[in-house]
């Protein structure tokens, strides 16, 4: 069938942030659809959230209470939310109480009652709070059949009469196989949520909808003033063209190591900057993050370790100025680090920072710090998100400098602590050395997807102009990885402090 | 919504009711008229049960206020039982003021829990003529009937 034959389903806005894009652009028109989950999870709120979204007078929202919440306390309740407009009640948005008819009377008391409001309201969208609570008779006595029958009548009903409907259920997962509503909706929302330690991960799943493509997988999903707030696994990229590979080279700033990456780092790549403590890693990434500016690159650096301003003050020291681009708008600095933050949240940050300003160049400075402002429950999930984290980033054209905080051993030579150099194209590895009594610092371009680089050891030092890197190679020396290396020729061993970088030849 | 607020808004609404129907005999009729309107309308929305709790509870402030109502209740379905008795004994101030003290504990209640712009929605679609856009409850000031 040629895509001119087939019927065009529109899609409604769920008036969720973020939701939209995980649905696949919105919700099915005329979709018959499930809200399950534990009590507390965010069900009616997104019921609402969908209604007051889409209810207007002349194709208002019928919601029918069914012996849940009253009706009385969820308004006093929803309209603490900034969706809640009360200029909807009564013509817009109707509430209609079913909780009676259930109680004394049959299913098909029930459908007739809905039958009848539905026909004299014409309603653009009905939901159901709760439905299970209306199948779940007290005394028990609808048969399996019955709630079949109920559940196929009600759901043709509602489509015949050009209704989106959402039936609001505390459902548990083992349910999802035996229950026959599972069967018939057309989209099916799982709320849920998880105590971890000290925080609550709120996630969504959308286990099935009917018609067009969703995002798979689970969402985190935050409950604020503002409703539910979704945020996309695929950061809301999912419809972008990646950008074609750039064939140009970002300079850090450090015109040596520039000449060690062929030329600076390949646009759109993602590069580990990794060593111990105190070893110069922010020291570079100021670096990287002053020179594009310089260069008229926007940029944003997400810190996690400490507050913009001692951000700024300390680049200040090197004689990076960071204050005049935050004023002119061309540089963000970003703090996160509220308790239990998501990756998706902290995407979310960045990602409006990065079109807020046009940035090309971001730093994450670091990512143990980033870990560590994560509730529990999403470290676990770090890797995987970091994962998506930057190809979304990176396919989008922005330059990502990460830094990472390595335990400094010497029987070892880690790049990361979290495994991840496989989702960098470039590591650059920072290293103490012991040379003449002396602790010192080492540099090596450990890899470059991108091409050619230097395979030097080269020394370098924090100066007052920042990182300087020597312009030769440590060549009188073995074993230089493993931090006490051995002279090859102990006769010009003096000479050892001689060959450190004069930071006058790089400035 | 400030109880004086309310009290006018409650006397709107007789007033409302009144003018709609001039065979009211008496004035507690027009009370029980006001009462049975939003009964219909606030079980819609609340359920049976929700409202005859909320009446229930408007009722027992409003007796502490009102000797007359002493012998009324809330029946199963919401409806008030007594007012019948209320009704024969029309020649008492008590009475009258009785309906006034119980319909004015019913909205206070209404606007305790669901606020003022969402109280005054809802009376908007039982008494559609009616204009409560200038009803400033908060200070209490007269209501010019507007309809």
């Amino acid at each position: 069938m040629s895509a001119r034959d087939k019927v065009a389903i529109n899609k409604l806005p769920t008036g969720v942030l973020g939701l939209d894009e995980i649905v696949g652009g919105g919700l099915p028109e005329f979709s018959f659809n499930i809200i399950a989950g534990a009590p507390g999870s965010g069900k009616t709120t997104l019921a609402h959230q969908f209604v007051f979204a889409n209810a207007s007078p002349e194709r208002p929202a019928l919601y029918f209470t069914v012996l849940g919440e009253s009706a009385i306390k969820m308004l006093r309740y929803q309209q603490q939310y900034t969706f809640f407009d009360p200029a909807k009640l009564p013509k817009s948005i109707r509430f209609i109480n079913l909780s009676q008819i259930v109680l004394e009377k049959d299913l098909s008391a029930v459908l007739a009652q809905i039958i009848a409001e539905v026909e004299k309201a014409s309603p653009a969208v009905v939901v159901v709070d709760s439905f299970r609570t209306m199948v779940r008779k007290p005394q028990g006595t609808h048969s399996e059949m019955e709630v079949q029958g109920f559940i196929q009548q009600l759901a043709l009903f509602l489509a015949s009469w050009q209704a989106t409907t959402f039936l609001i259920g505390e459902y548990a997962e083992d349910e999802l196989r035996d229950n026959p509503i599972f069967t018939v909706a057309d989209g099916l929302f799982w709320l849920r949520q998880t105590a971890e330690r000290n925080s609550v991960v709120r996630k969504l799943q959308i286990i099935k909808l009917r018609g067009q493509a969703s995002v798979p997988g689970l969402h985190t999903f935050r409950i604020t003033d503002s409703g539910l707030q979704a945020f996309s696994r695929t950061f809301g990229l999912s419809g972008h063209k990646k950008k074609e590979a750039s064939k140009r080279r970002l300079s850090i700033g450090i015109p040596e190591l520039d000449k060690m990456m062929g030329g600076g780092i390949p646009e759109g790549d993602s590069v580990l900057v990794t060593g111990a403590s105190g070893t110069g890693k922010s020291v570079l990434a100021t670096q990287f993050i002053a020179e594009g500016i310089r260069r008229g690159e926007p940029g944003i650096v997400a810190v996690f370790e400490e507050r913009p301003q001692a951000y700024t003050d300390r680049a200040g020291s090197f004689g990076l100025d960071l204050e005049a681009p935050q004023k002119d708008g061309t540089l963000l600095i970003l703090y996160l680090r509220p308790l239990d933050l998501s990756v998706d949240e902290t995407m979310n940050e960045i990602l409006d920072a990065v079109k807020k300003i046009g940035a090309k160049r971001l730093v994450i400075d670091s990512l143990a710090g980033f870990e560590m402002a994560l509730s529990p429950g999403f470290r676990e999930d770090f890797r995987e998100s970091l994962y998506r984290m930057i190809f979304a980033l990176t396919g989008i054209g922005v330059t990502i400098l990460s830094t990472v905080e390595v335990d400094e051993s010497f029987t070892e030579f880690p790049f990361s602590t979290y495994s991840i150099s496989f989702l960098t194209d470039d590591i650059v590895r920072l290293r103490y050395v012991s040379i003449g009594g002396q602790l010192r610092k080492i540099l090596i371009i450990i890899k470059m997807r991108g091409g050619d680089h230097s395979q030097d050891i080269r020394e370098y030092e924090i100066t007052a102009k920042g990182m300087v890197i020597a312009t030769e190679r440590l060549k009188d020396y073995q074993h230089l990885i493993t931090g006490i290396p051995e002279r090859l020729n102990r006769a010009s061993e003096k000479e050892d402090i001689q060959q450190t970088p004069n930071a006058g030849d790089e400035a | 919504m400030l109880p004086l607020g309310t009290r006018d808004l409650t006397l709107r609404l007789l007033d409302e009711e009144a003018a709609a129907d001039e065979t009211s005999l008496t004035p507690e009729s027009t009370a029980l008229r006001v009462y049975e309107k939003l009964r219909v309308s606030l079980s819609a929305l609340a359920g049976v049960a929700g409202f005859r709790s909320l009446a229930s509870r408007a009722l027992t402030l409003a007796k502490a206020k009102a000797q007359g109502l002493s012998t009324m209740q809330v029946a199963a379905d919401g409806s008030l039982q007594a007012i019948s008795e209320a009704k024969s004994e029309s020649d008492k101030p008590q009475g009258v003021e009785g309906g006034v003290v119980l319909l004015n504990e019913l909205l206070r209640l209404l606007h305790a829990f669901i606020g003022e712009a969402l109280t005054l929605r809802l009376l908007q679609e039982v008494w559609p003529n009616t204009v409560f856009d200038d009803c400033d409850s908060g200070t209490g000031e007269k209501h010019e009937r507007t309809r």
